[in-house]
């Protein structure tokens, strides 16, 4: 199971990334409505991580906050630390499009309680994608939208694209073979594409997509390569178990 | 048996496993949410099954979150594997508590009187695929939705038109849409109805 461990382990890292950068929109969202929203999602993205964990081991702890940092696998958008609430906006609607697309792929998966895992964030996953392109739709509908976010979606596409990148141990064509996932990462990287096109078409937009990633040029987060974001984001996550590692909720 | 055992274990020894599943089950039936202190898990649809294995050594209950990212599971969880151990009356037993991901948690297995309850008590309403989200309030059943993220993951925020208050609904708009087999496309998804909240 070297293979699928391996990618659980990228989708479980991402989400955890990701949710742990949400949280910090609590109390400080543009509006309340907002506010909870940004929140309750990242709520749902640590719950998902902590299932994907839950595949891999029973100490959930020591998988989420125990590894050294070129153990992890995030992508390196997950560890962005979006202060920006434009730039939130856009990572969060290009990662849970394509995390919708993710998920969709293992819902049937032969590794049956990742199966599980996937159809249960699935039903998860709807509201964190109609709360992203809703705004986004409206905004767009402004020139001050377009002014401000379209130029976004060029900065954020390229490191985007490793969402579907899986880490280089990963056996990617067998995990296909054996079931593991419905179709290859660059079908579903293709179907978040088009997504992502079909929404932006909207404001008369075409996002620049990198070509077939270049291993020399890519972001690598997936082979163990942190982002120099990652470094305090972890530090925050493991800030009391750094000062009492017995520590309890 | 020796003396030194107490009389409480030699009660739990000659249990049958049914009667321990039984017994276990109804002490753990009892545990309440932490949100709702008067709602049990088993009202709440949270509990999901109880079996015993290795001669009633090995103790498995299975919960159902309402969702992956309940921050109160890991108080459930330590709540019902306290009330398993009190029905097993000091018997040295392994207590696994586990929140499995299948079935997926919806409004629709909270029982009827707790819905009451959690609208005449705590002005909360419940959406199921059966009926509409109705104020607790007033009885209007033409809620209007304001926005998917309420003061829990599992609340979602609408405006009673009616007597013009805002009601927390518990279940997300579509949880119960994703039970069925229906295609999703993120296309699909981000074409339904967008929240009033952001017009």
């Amino acid at each position: 199971m070297g293979g699928p461990r391996e990618m659980v382990l990228a989708l479980a890292d991402d989400e955890l990334c990701i949710g742990q950068n949400l949280a910090w929109w609590i109390a400080v969202g543009p509006f309340l409505e907002e506010d909870l929203a940004l929140t309750s999602i990242s709520q749902d993205e640590l719950g998902h991580a902590r299932a994907l964990y839950g595949l891999l081991g029973d100490d959930i702890d020591a998988l989420a906050y125990g590894r050294q940092p070129h153990e992890y696998r995030s992508a390196h958008l997950t560890e962005l630390p979006c202060r920006d609430w434009g730039e939130t906006l856009v990572r969060h609607f290009l990662y849970d499009t394509a995390e919708t697309v993710r998920w969709a792929a293992l819902a049937d998966s032969s590794w049956e309680a990742l199966g599980a895992v996937a159809r249960r964030a699935l039903a998860e996953e709807r509201s964190h994608l109609r709360h992203a392109s809703g705004l986004l739709s409206r905004l767009l509908r402004t020139e001050a939208g377009r002014s401000q976010l379209l130029p976004l979606f060029d900065q954020f596409t390229p490191l985007a694209c490793e969402l579907f990148e899986l880490p280089p141990d990963c056996a990617a064509d067998g995990l296909v073979a054996a079931g593991i996932i419905a179709r290859p990462m660059s079908d579903q990287r293709a179907e978040w594409q088009a997504a992502v096109d079909d929404t932006l078409a909207e404001a008369g937009y075409q996002p620049q997509w990198p070509e077939h990633a270049d291993p020399a040029s890519a972001a690598n987060g997936r082979t163990g390569l942190r982002s120099p974001h990652f470094a305090a984001l972890h530090a925050e996550m493991v800030e009391v178990l750094a000062l009492d590692p017995t520590a309890r909720w | 048996m020796s003396e030194g055992r107490s009389t409480a274990a030699m009660e739990a020894a000659p249990m049958s496993t049914a009667a321990m599943e039984a017994a276990i089950l109804e002490a753990v039936s009892t545990v309440c949410d932490p949100e709702y202190p008067e709602i049990t898990i088993a009202q709440l649809g949270i509990l999901e099954r109880v079996s015993v294995s290795d001669g009633g050594s090995t103790i498995r209950i299975e919960l159902v979150p309402t969702m992956l990212g309940c921050p109160a599971l890991d108080v459930i969880a330590t709540d019902v594997s306290a009330a398993a151990r009190s029905a097993c009356m000091g018997s040295d037993v392994s207590v696994d508590v586990v929140f499995v991901a299948d079935p997926v948690w919806t409004p629709d297995r909270i029982a009827p009187g707790a819905r009451k309850f959690m609208a005449s008590e705590y002005s909360v309403a419940v959406r199921s695929s059966q009926s509409a989200a109705t104020c607790p309030i007033c009885g209007n059943t033409s809620l209007e939705h304001r926005s998917d993220f309420g003061p829990t993951p599992c609340r979602s925020v609408e405006w009673c038109p009616s007597c013009r208050n805002p009601i927390e609904v518990v279940g997300r708009v579509d949880l119960p849409a994703a039970m069925g087999a229906a295609p999703i496309s993120p296309a699909a998804m981000g074409a339904a109805p967008i929240s009033s909240a952001f017009a």
